[in-house]
């Protein structure tokens, strides 16, 4: 009887199969465990910097002043409990720093989110997806892949919306970045919410380039995140964060026509399409 | 259903959070986080931790003896404790037998997901060592904290 089932089965529907079994047979994580860990990426990067420039001021100092230090911090580390600065006040601490550490901590954010986004396309490749298919992929169908997949595999959503204009221009809308859940300051402090929190839209920045990257548009591509206003009919609940992100990706796909491609330029605003993910 | 104030203590013996309704008919009315109530917070969090003391003294020894409700003529105070030393006290009329899954509601779907998964909100509200013997003043005061509470409980005020 078994037999004769799989034979009815068409390849396709095999192959189906096979991931769904695939995907069943994987270990899960913690949903909650995962996004405090994607939150928790921006007190690390702030932590790593401090430390860093705190390195580089002793290296002045007396080499005997340095030891008796190390050796009191040995003793203070002995003790039980968390000894570290706790997240928010790190968060804070970026708030106040000036242009030139934002910029090292954006660019660390950057980084992490390139590795992510590199790594995390080699494990969809790997799942063996009856759906995708890596060959003959052009650019907008590796771009319909990160807002499906990517985005479905590293933030549980879709991203709601890509508008292309053919020539290498994308905006990628997310009116729900998950990364940003439930992240409020007080009362009527919005403005400043958002300056803080703008290293956060370096992650997805960072993914985008790195899948980018995996599929073969290493170079020339720039990614750039804003905060946009949300649609009324896409409004969430009480947690979901009062501004939607578009990401504007740039990939140059003829660097050596360059030159020449730039006479269209007006056109990338008037040509734009949009396409339901 | 009356309810006439929502109160959170953390493990310092601080209030972080204070919510009294002052009229029954205007649901907006009363006072949040406020300094004149300071006081009464200090005689609630007495009131509790006395009372918490003798049930656990006559309780059996095996099993743990959690205080939930405490009624007087006028009103009855309920109380959610948490393993991590949070106390969220909810008092309401003498009729009302138990809120318990409103108390969950208020930890589970508003605390921990406005407070103790946001980045930006501290989760120990005494920052300092002196702050931790009952001396604290920090309030909570984020946003979707403040804005869910009053979405939850408001309509419950004069029901």
């Amino acid at each position: 009887m078994a037999t004769t089932e799989t034979k009815d089965l068409s390849e396709h529907q095999r192959l189906q199969l096979q991931f769904q079994l695939f995907q069943e047979s994987l270990p899960k994580v913690n949903d909650v465990v995962y996004r405090m860990l994607l939150k928790e990426m921006l007190p690390l990067a702030i932590a790593v910097d401090k430390s860093l420039s705190d390195d580089e001021k002793e290296d002045e100092n007396d080499k005997t002043e340095q030891e008796h230090r190390a050796a009191e911090e040995k003793l203070a580390n002995l003790s039980i409990g968390y000894k570290g600065t706790p997240s928010h006040v790190l968060i804070k601490e970026y708030a106040d720093s000036d242009e030139e550490r934002r910029l090292r901590i954006r660019t660390k954010m950057m980084k992490m989110g390139y590795q992510i986004g590199n790594q995390v396309s080699e494990l969809l490749i790997f799942s063996n997806n009856p759906n995708l298919n890596f060959r003959d992929m052009d650019l907008l169908s590796v771009m319909k892949f990160i807002c499906r997949d990517v985005w479905k595999q590293l933030f549980g959503k879709q991203i709601d919306n890509l508008k292309t204009n053919h020539r290498g221009t994308f905006y990628l809308f997310d009116y729900d970045l998950k990364l940003l859940e439930g992240m409020a300051l007080n009362e009527d402090a919005l403005e400043k919410e958002l300056s803080v929190l703008e290293p956060y839209l370096d992650i997805p920045c960072g993914i985008l380039q790195g899948v980018l990257a995996s599929l073969g548009y290493e170079n020339n591509v720039s990614c750039q995140a804003t905060f946009v206003d949300v649609p009324e009919s896409k409004a969430g609940g009480f947690r979901s964060f009062p501004k939607g992100v578009s990401f504007n990706v740039l990939v140059n796909v003829n660097p050596t026509a360059g030159g020449e491609k730039t006479v269209d330029a007006g056109a990338k605003g008037a040509g734009a399409q949009s396409f339901p993910v | 259903m009356a309810i006439y104030s929502f109160w959170i203590f953390d493990r310092h013996c601080n209030c972080i959070f204070d919510r009294e309704w002052t009229l029954k008919a205007k649901q907006s009315s009363g006072v949040v986080n406020s300094k004149q109530n300071e006081d009464t917070a200090k005689l609630l969090f007495g009131m509790i931790f006395s009372l918490k003391s003798i049930c656990r003294k006559l309780g059996n020894e095996d099993v743990s003896n959690e205080i939930r409700t405490i009624a007087t003529g006028k009103y009855r105070v309920h109380v959610l404790t948490t393993a991590s030393g949070l106390w969220l006290v909810l008092l309401t009329d003498v009729q009302q037998k138990n809120v318990s899954e409103v108390l969950h509601h208020l930890y589970g779907e508003i605390y921990v997901p406005s407070v103790a998964e946001n980045w930006l909100s501290p989760i120990d509200f005494a920052e300092k060592e002196e702050e931790k013997m009952g001396q604290g003043f920090r309030k909570i005061q984020n946003r979707y904290f403040l804005r869910a509470v009053e979405q939850y409980l408001s309509p419950m005020v004069s029901r």
